[in-house]
């Protein structure tokens, strides 16, 4: 098994390596002027060639980019400028390996834009996961058992209706009325555990966490129904109820079992989505998570912390995969990992 | 006397949208301990829809269920899903066809197995673990300690339908019903399967119901034979009498189509001609007659029209048919034997 | 105020626009309110802002409104616009850190300031004037110190200065001669005359001072060593959540001029940033509630078009405010195609600005302009070629008559280019529809995200432009030279911000004398004239002033807005009720 996660560990740096490239190539293949927009609009044509230095976009995309993949493995300094560091060293920034950059819009590192975002997004993702999945797996599972009444029809039924909300509309609706209308709920606003403690923590994310779970929980009760229904219908189960088994161990036992391994991987990989960033939950609750960061990076036009991102989530992406793989193995004992 | 088992009128209706379905309609048999019964006929005949109803396994379907399965003196038709699930995999147990789909994929064999017994045992795990080895040895299991904690996929098809025959017996029932237990296996294996079932029912008195679409394991585990054809027994009686003086021309026609390993290279396979029929709508008369040869032997429209009553042919002996010709015994030695076995028409 | 605060303002209009929350034109006139309480010194403010700064150091900050409020709070300047209503006396600075509103010599080419004694960093040090040095050094950085206004690269008499860091001995020798230090005393050196200098010092922060000990270059972009009433809490400024202002210790109101500058009443302000694009929307949402903390609180976000009706009645109507914008909008004239004066005034005279502003929402939302320049510049004059004109609902039969004048036939085509949003394809039909009984046939031209560039190119087809301007500081040369000079503007690839490609050695000469004019009344005089030459050869067509609405909280006092604030609210009048 370790062998098998260190090759698929190598296969995913490659990926990743070549995941940043395209992201240079992309982005100097766009027509914006980042220099010029950077620099004001009194500037001559001379002070927009020192901006386009100072920012590092001057060098060819080639060699920004192995700049950027050196930084990973070694660090990087910043701004890279030997004149600057002998006369005022205290300007220097230091961005220690893996260095993701730095970001001339925000003035700090890429590496620290994100420590600060990622703990949002991480804790706005977990809270979602949880809820989604003891709410999609609890009404599939009712569904399934209840195949056919007016109960199943009434919960595939309402959570298409809420799937078909846009995220936006929900987030903004939550807010206008449930927060500033009704006053039911205070205005959520980011606490970490250590700022506001566990409960602090919970109840500021529980209007976008509910809204983001919002958006994955009619296709998590589908396919739970789904997965039920098919695994109800299998010839273990008609074994199991033969040896006299009762329908609830039935159910959960040998049912179950078989019928939530799929959604292992499907959580898996929505997860690790969502540590990319929830971007349009992130933005209507203006949560600074990843997906915020996003978005202001791409409007700003800010290339380094754009490509720390893309990084990030291609690696969030491809850990979950190998973890999935794995957990699927220790799931289910027919998988061998080779 | 009283039968250990006795099937009277079993029925079982299922709603459909398109009508009713009567996969099982008017069934009756019994079976004694210790006795093997074998029921035949092809895919969706009935036998395997009927066998489940006798386990209650038709709970929370669509399915009607009517008529009495006297099971040791009482009606498992009018027990509750409670009392029903106490006897299942206690009194009666079962073997399914393909070991392979029949267990769970995620679990341990020796597990499984343990669930049947710990279910209706009070037992530790560690004891309901010397159970299980002591079981797998006896269905003939290589290296059982070892074994228990090996996963379905990792057994051969032979071992997988011993363990489901260890998982059957385990609690000594009184009934056990084989669903095709041999169906999925290659010739050498199967041969061992059915000499396991039949020391095993030997050593613990079993009664058996041998669901097969194989005349060979009938005639080589059966005492009675019962030829289930649309839902119903067309013929039934004493395997030797069934096998050997079969007076329905599905019989007749189930016969020719084994392959006669013994025979000369020139006995032929006779394969029954049509489809069986819709249990949907079902034909009147003879549910068989559209596919029948010998149909024109019979006057009128009968075979058409009226549906043949069970009875016991001329033969006597408890040999009971479904049909409509006047002497059966007669087309059979004459036109059907020389047909399918040449050699045996000859030795006559 | 400048571009950037117009992208701030464009995205947020945009947004209202997207939900499809578009005014129906109300015309209940409401002006709203000043809160014009004198206020208490104490309790805590709620600031409720809906865009995230670009950076919190002086010389890195472009955004108006920030300028404006920081100038209240934690940057004084060398002088600043005094927290007056009036148009005039808004826009004349006074003095601030320095004693006077600064001596100009030699025709507006050398400024002279002498700073106070007793001024202070949050550190308690001194302000000296090799602060104010540096941080005008600062500017020429222009590789670590990004994004602020650039100006005085152009004027400082000084070649070839690469800002503080890099400078040999010698360079900034020569840049301390051209920004001398003698005691408190700094000198100014220009390469050209500029007049109106002391308004781009109290409306912009290049000449701010900055302390060389506190500097770490690109690191320093987000922390803040104040000098005014309030500073930082914890010294840096969260881009994505803002912080709390608290009393600065070190400043010395006696050092300052409290009621005309800075009014400091609360004694904390908490700074709340919430970087949505339904934050402002959210906030005076809020506001309309009025609940709890939220009497406290104030926004920097503009009332939508779609809460227009609610806060225009009681009981919300008394915490409402509808002001003039620095923003007028206009309508330019391709002078390559319409080289015609008669047919640009047939425009003039019969479009339809009532309908046009009918169609953006009504008076709260727009006003008639009558020239292009805003009336909050110090200097407008009402043009006269646009007076009575662009304020109704235009003459289509003085326009055919003078396309018959111009011997041109009937109807005569144009094409009328403009940014594309819903609200937009309302108005424009409405200019269209009245043009067309005028004897024009207006093809209507919306377009997306590359409008400014697209209509900047010089071989455009378009007739006619809609655009918008909002300028950097409220004096007229900051209107006109920008958008009608063609030296600056026109090359072969582009005519810049002149999108109508305009030419004129005529004007060009009245721009030059006020450029040189020695002090700002004979530069107003001149571009007085420039507009009214513009509207003699109509040039343009002014169209309206943006109006913002704005709301407080029930407990919030001194509510208002002033030349200085942009026409945000005037935080430096602003405080809470103890009751």
């Amino acid at each position: 098994m370790w062998a098998y996660a260190a090759r698929r560990i190598v296969i995913g740096v490659m990926l990743l390596l070549a995941l940043s490239l395209v992201t240079f190539v992309l982005f100097f293949a766009s027509p914006a002027d980042q220099a010029r927009h950077a620099c004001g609009k009194q500037c001559t044509d001379e002070q927009i060639a020192v901006t386009e230095k100072a920012l590092g976009y001057d060098k060819p995309v080639l060699v920004q980019w192995g700049t950027f993949v050196k930084g990973m493995v070694t660090g990087r300094e910043f701004p890279a400028d030997p004149e600057l560091k002998k006369t005022h060293p205290e300007f220097i920034t230091t961005c220690d390996r893996p260095c993701l950059g730095y970001s001339k819009t925000n003035g700090v590192t890429v590496n620290s834009l994100i420590g600060e975002a990622a703990p949002i997004s991480i804790s706005l993702a977990v809270v979602a996961v949880v809820i989604w999945l003891v709410f999609g797996v609890i009404l599939g599972i009712i569904a399934a058992v209840t195949k056919g009444t007016i109960m199943d029809r009434g919960i595939v039924g309402l959570t298409l209706i809420i799937y078909a909300f846009p995220t936006f509309f929900i987030g903004v609706f939550f807010l206008k009325f449930v927060v500033v209308k009704w006053g039911l709920l205070s205005y959520p606003q980011y606490l970490s555990i250590a700022e506001g403690g566990v409960g602090g923590w919970l109840t500021n994310l529980f209007l976008p966490a509910f809204t983001l779970a919002l958006v994955y929980l009619a296709s998590y009760v589908r396919m739970t129904r789904a997965f039920v229904l098919e695994s109800l219908g299998e010839d273990y189960i008609r074994t199991a109820r033969s040896k006299g088994l009762n329908s609830r161990t039935v159910l959960f036992k040998h049912a179950l079992r078989a019928a939530l391994t799929p959604l292992v991987t499907m959580t898996g990989i929505d997860f690790a989505g969502l540590l990319g960033g929830a971007i349009i939950t992130e933005q209507v609750f203006a949560y600074n998570g990843i997906g915020k960061l996003t978005v202001d990076s791409a409007n700003a036009w800010d290339l380094p912390t754009i490509i720390g991102i893309v990084v990030l989530a291609g690696s969030f992406v491809i850990l979950a995969n190998i973890i999935v793989d794995i957990c699927y193995a220790l799931i289910d004992p027919r998988v061998r990992l080779g | 006397m009283e039968h250990f088992l006795s099937v009277e009128d079993l029925r079982v209706h299922f709603k459909t949208a398109d009508g009713i379905v009567k996969a099982t309609d008017g069934l009756s048999y019994t079976l004694d301990r210790g006795q093997t019964l074998g029921i035949v006929g092809e895919s969706g005949s009935g036998k395997s829809v009927s066998s489940s109803a006798i386990m209650g396994l038709h709970a929370g379907t669509t399915a009607q269920i009517s008529g009495s399965v006297w099971f040791d003196g009482v009606d498992l038709l009018t027990l509750s899903q409670a009392e029903m699930r106490k006897l299942r995999g206690k009194e009666i147990a079962m073997i399914f066809q393909d070991p392979l789909s029949a267990l769970h994929p995620y679990y341990s064999v020796g597990k499984q197995i343990a669930e049947a017994y710990r279910v209706h045992n009070s037992v530790t795990k560690k004891q309901a673990r010397t159970k299980v080895i002591e079981m797998l040895e006896l269905v003939g299991i290589p290296q059982p300690d070892r074994r228990f904690d090996g996963y379905p996929h990792e057994y051969s098809g032979g071992m997988r339908q011993r363990a489901m025959i260890a998982m059957a017996l385990i609690n000594d029932p009184s009934l056990v019903i084989a669903d095709e237990p041999t169906t999925a296996l290659d010739v050498t294996v199967q041969a061992q399967i059915l000499d396991l079932l039949q020391n095993l029912q030997k050593e613990f008195n079993t009664a058996i119901i041998m669901i097969t679409h194989d005349l060979g394991v009938i005639a080589e585990m059966a005492d009675d034979a019962l030829v289930m054809y649309a839902g119903r027994a067309v013929e039934y009686g004493p395997v030797s009498e069934v096998l050997t003086h079969p007076e329905m021309p599905y019989t007749w026609g189930l016969l020719s189509s084994v392959p006669d390993v013994t025979a000369d290279t020139d006995a032929r396979m006779v394969p029954i001609p049509g489809n069986p029929p819709s249990l949907l709508n079902q034909p009147p008369g003879c549910a068989f007659h559209p596919r029948c040869v010998h149909s024109s032997k019979v006057p009128g429209d009968l075979c058409r029209t009226t549906l043949p009553e069970l009875l016991e042919g001329p033969r006597g002996g408890g040999h009971l048919t479904r049909c409509h010709l006047a002497d059966p015994e007669q087309i059979y030695e004459t036109q059907v034997i020389p047909e399918i076995a040449p050699m045996q028409a000859e030795e006559r | 105020m400048g571009k950037k605060l117009k992208r701030a303002l464009a995205a947020s209009s945009a947004l209202a626009l997207s939900l499809g929350l578009v005014a129906c034109g109300g015309d209940s006139g409401g002006g709203g309110s000043a809160n014009n309480d004198p206020g208490v010194k104490g309790g805590t403010l709620n600031y409720l802002q809906s865009f995230l700064y670009e950076s919190s150091d002086p010389q890195r900050i472009y955004y108006g409104v920030q300028l404006a409020q920081w100038r209240r709070t934690v940057y004084r300047g060398l002088v600043a616009f005094p927290m007056s209503e009036d148009p005039v006396e808004g826009t004349t600075p006074v003095a601030d850190l320095a004693t006077d509103t600064g001596t100009a010599s030699e025709g507006g080419k050398v400024w002279k300031f002498t700073l106070k004694d007793g001024v202070k960093w949050e550190d308690g040090t001194d302000i000296t004037c090799e602060d104010v040095q540096y941080g005008t050094s600062r500017v020429f950085a222009n590789d670590v110190i990004i994004g602020g206004p650039n100006y005085t690269l152009s004027y400082i008499d000084v070649k070839d200065y690469p800002g503080p860091y890099k400078a040999t001995p010698a360079q900034q020798a020569a840049f301390e001669k051209a920004v001398s230090c003698d005691g408190k005393t700094v000198t100014f050196h220009f390469n050209k005359p500029w007049a109106d200098f002391n308004q781009a010092a109290a409306g912009m922060m290049m000449v701010d001072p900055y302390k060389k000990s506190f500097d770490q270059g690109d690191r320093s972009k987000w922390k803040v060593l104040s000098n005014g009433p309030y500073k930082v809490e914890g010294g840096n400024w969260d881009k994505n959540k803002g912080a709390t202002l608290v009393r600065n210790e070190n400043y010395d109101p006696a050092t300052d001029n409290p009621d005309q500058l800075r009014k400091a009443l609360p004694d904390k302000i908490n700074w709340v940033i919430n970087g949505s694009d339904t934050a402002g929307e959210l906030f005076n949402d809020r506001l309309i509630q009025d609940a709890g903390e939220d009497q406290y609180a104030i926004t920097s976000a503009r009332v939508t078009p779609q809460q227009l009706p609610k806060v225009t009645q009681e009981p919300v109507k008394s915490r409402y405010l509808n002001v003039v914008s620095p923003f007028t909008d206009y309508l330019v004239f391709n002078h390559k195609k319409l080289t015609d004066p008669k047919i640009r005034e047939a425009l003039a005279v019969s479009v339809n600005t009532e309908g046009y502003i009918k169609a953006n929402g009504g008076d709260l939302v727009m006003e008639h302009a009558d020239s292009i320049v805003n009336p909050g510049t110090a200097g407008y004059k009402a043009n006269d070629a646009f007076k009575g004109v662009t304020d109704g609902s235009g003459d289509p039969e003085a326009a055919k008559a003078l396309l018959k004048e111009a011997g041109v036939k009937m109807p005569y085509a144009i094409k009328l280019s403009y940014p594309k949003t819903p609200t937009a394809d309302k108005s424009m039909a409405i200019l269209q529809e009245s043009w067309n009984k005028a004897g024009f046939k207006v093809t209507l031209d919306g377009q997306g995200d590359t409008y400014y560039d697209v209509i900047a190119q010089p071989d455009k087809d378009s007739d006619l432009m809609w655009a918008g301007w909002g300028s950097d500081w409220p004096s007229m040369m900051t209107v006109i030279p920008p958008l009608f000079d063609s030296r600056p503007n026109i090359s072969k690839t582009t005519c810049g911000n002149d999108y109508g490609c305009y030419e004129s050695d005529e004007l060009n000469a009245i721009i030059d004398e006020a450029a040189n004019a020695a002090n700002v009344e004979d530069q107003q005089a001149k571009m007085q004239e420039a507009d009214a030459f513009l509207g003699s050869e109509y040039a343009y067509i002014p169209l309206d002033n943006q109006k913002f609405n704005w709301l407080r909280g029930s407990k919030v006092t001194g509510f208002t807005t002033t030349p200085a604030s942009s026409s945000y609210p005037e935080l430096g009048l602003i405080g809470v009720s103890q009751k």
